[in-house]
């Protein structure tokens, strides 16, 4: 949590392998041991995201030309899957999001709560261990934002996955189990939540 | 006075401004350049007077209208360009209130001012390599400097493309002024009517017809009046249907695709079959236009093996005249993809921005808008060959037979004009690496 422009998506970034940071390091367990992003190049950066990483943007960054379920296969369909099981594989996170029926509509026939449920689902079709949030609920009236933030750790911590969520939303924070505050690049608090 | 206070604000520098700028003006540059080698070719030819001119001028006069539409197109669709850029923003001015009046007024101010600032820059590159196309010989002896227009003509052509750039803007701006929320959103797919589909079937039949009564016309003017009307309601219809069999075609790919580039490159035709039309029609016809001439130049050939040199010389400066005719096409269309694609990047980099933060590799996204190019250009390319070709049914298995060497010469100059538009789009691949490397901080 923070203030506009205190580093909260800088740090996001930076442990997302987005951004390399100027010194320090971000290491990731794995089940083959410690991977340390930040001595990956970019390919490898790259590789790490689409396999380990979930992403849940503010605006989606969807692609409206796509309709929800290749959006929701396309992650899945980077790693190699074939196009009709990795939709098959959509079809069931849509579903469990509470979006069936909704696969064929694109982007903008959505509404910004669908829509942002379309990106969690994207973030969650390749079994990521680790999602990374940047303001998820920024754009969202605040039932839809509570239906959202549900939908993101049912599907994330609620399955022993991680969730980093970047948010200036009090509300928001209450629902994690690990606040860290921060203000002008540096931590200023942390604290456990629940 | 508000359309110009807000046109010097958007015009002011920003992080993008420099893109903003330069991508239009580096289109109209080249347009008018062409436009200009153009008709100093045709201005050479015109300069002649002894009785094998007036061939040259109706031959320059068939040339140079077939090159003015493309280049009419790809002026529009760099002025489309600069109006698209800023949907965005002038969609927001709708949201807020702005009345159409001001919409429009801004998007013509700013897309005039840089169409004329393009087009000085096409002058000085015209005078640049103007001796270069003087090189280019015709009747056995190089054309020189007389492919120069004068002071007046390159005046009216400057104008000339300030107005197509002001037109051009107010019709890419009807979507922003009447549904701004439609733009924002891009929530609605397009859809083509059918009726095309008749429509084309029903001219190219009479087309046939048409040239199948040619043998029993005896006079020479009613021939050509009919191969004029055949050849221009082919053009005609081939720009109607033209989106119509995109689209089919996107549809069929973006339901087989199997990997992300080839959905990717499907979707992204769908979401405009008329863009992806506009991008690559001038290809339709050349590539039309190329297997008449072809077809023609072939029985010609073949009828006049044993003519005098001046005959020889007038099917050689034919051959000549085509080729330069496809070579200039695909110029066009190569200048078209590389300008549109760079600034398709630059307006969708959040999108693109998204795929890399998804771990798509950039390569995958190369080819994903490369595919997007090159497949309406092969479906375009030869979708109007075999238009050509079977309106000149008989005739072209006749060529074929005769001079198949001249059929494979201009087919090898469309397989040229395909890679160069693949070189143009990969000249655009170290705009997506910048974007990727400076991504707003929002993103």
């Amino acid at each position: 949590m923070g203030a506009s422009g205190s580093g909260k998506t800088t740090l996001l970034h930076c442990l997302a392998g987005i951004l390399a940071p100027d010194s320090g390091s971000v290491v990731l367990t794995t089940s083959r041991g410690p991977l340390e992003v930040t001595g990956l190049d970019e390919g490898g950066r790259s590789r790490l995201r689409r396999e380990a990483f979930g992403f849940v943007f503010q605006q989606g960054l969807l692609l409206p030309e796509l309709t929800a379920v290749e959006n929701v296969a396309l992650p899945l369909m980077l790693t190699g899957i074939d196009r009709r099981a990795a939709e098959q594989t959509a079809a069931m996170w849509l579903a469990a999001l509470g979006l069936a029926g909704l696969e064929a509509r694109r982007i903008g026939q959505l509404s910004g709560g669908q829509a942002q449920r379309v990106a969690i689902a994207r973030a969650q079709t390749t079994g990521a261990a680790v999602v990374f949030a940047d303001e998820p609920t920024g754009a969202l009236d605040s039932q839809t934002s509570a239906e959202v933030v549900d939908a993101l750790i049912r599907s994330t911590t609620d399955r022993g996955r991680s969730l980093v969520v970047v948010t200036h939303d009090e509300t928001v924070a209450t629902r994690c189990s690990r606040i860290v505050r921060l203000a002008d690049g540096s931590i200023v608090d942390e604290v456990s939540a629940r | 006075m508000t359309a110009l206070r807000l046109a010097w604000l958007f015009g002011r520098r920003s992080a993008s401004a420099r893109s903003t700028v330069v991508l239009p003006v580096v289109a109209f540059t080249v347009v008018t350049a062409l436009l200009l080698i153009v008709a100093g070719g045709a201005q050479a030819f015109f300069s002649w007077t002894d009785h094998d001119a007036g061939i040259y001028q109706t031959l320059a006069v068939i040339a140079l209208s077939l090159l003015v539409v493309p280049l009419i197109g790809l002026g529009g669709s760099a002025a489309r360009l600069s109006a698209r850029r800023r949907d965005d923003r002038l969609a927001s001015l709708r949201l807020l209130g702005a009345t159409p009046r001001l919409v429009t007024a801004l998007t013509v101010i700013e897309s005039t001012l840089l169409a004329a600032a393009g087009a000085i820059a096409g002058v000085v590159l015209n005078l640049v390599v103007s001796p270069v196309v003087g090189l280019i010989p015709f009747r056995g002896q190089p054309l020189g400097m007389s492919v120069l227009l004068g002071p007046g003509w390159t005046a009216i052509v400057i104008a000339g493309i300030a107005l197509l750039a002001a037109v051009s803007a107010v019709i890419g701006l009807r979507g922003v002024i009447l549904s701004p929320l439609g733009v924002r959103t891009r929530e609605r797919a397009p859809r083509i009517h059918w009726i095309r589909v008749v429509i084309t079937v029903g001219v190219i039949g009479a087309v046939v017809l048409i040239f199948s009564a040619l043998p029993v016309i005896g006079a020479v003017n009613g021939i050509v009046a009919l191969l004029a009307v055949g050849f221009g309601g082919s053009i005609a219809v081939l720009n109607l249907v033209g989106p119509w069999v995109l689209r089919l075609v996107a549809s069929g790919q973006a339901r087989r695709a199997r990997t992300p580039r080839r959905l990717l490159a499907a979707r992204s035709i769908l979401e405009s079959p008329k863009a992806a039309w506009r991008q690559v029609s001038g290809v339709a016809m050349t590539s039309f236009t190329a297997v008449f001439a072809g077809v023609g130049v072939s029985l010609m050939d073949a009828a006049g093996s044993s003519a005098d040199r001046e005959a020889q010389l007038l099917l050689a400066d034919i051959r000549t005249g085509v080729l330069i005719t496809i070579v200039a096409s695909f110029l066009m269309v190569a200048c078209s993809a590389g300008v549109n694609q760079a600034a398709a990047i630059l307006d969708r980099r959040d999108l693109y921005i998204g795929l890399d933060r998804i771990g798509m590799p950039v390569s995958e996204m190369n080819a994903a808008r490369s595919r997007a190019v090159l497949s309406p250009l092969r479906v375009t390319a030869i979708g109007s060959a075999v238009t050509g070709a079977v309106v000149l049914f008989p005739l072209t298995g006749m060529s074929l037979l005769i001079s198949p060497l001249t059929l494979v010469t201009f087919a090898a100059c469309l397989a040229g004009g395909v890679l160069l538009v693949w070189a143009a789009l990969r000249a655009t691949q170290p705009v997506l690496a910048r974007v990727l490397a400076e991504p707003s901080p929002s993103l």
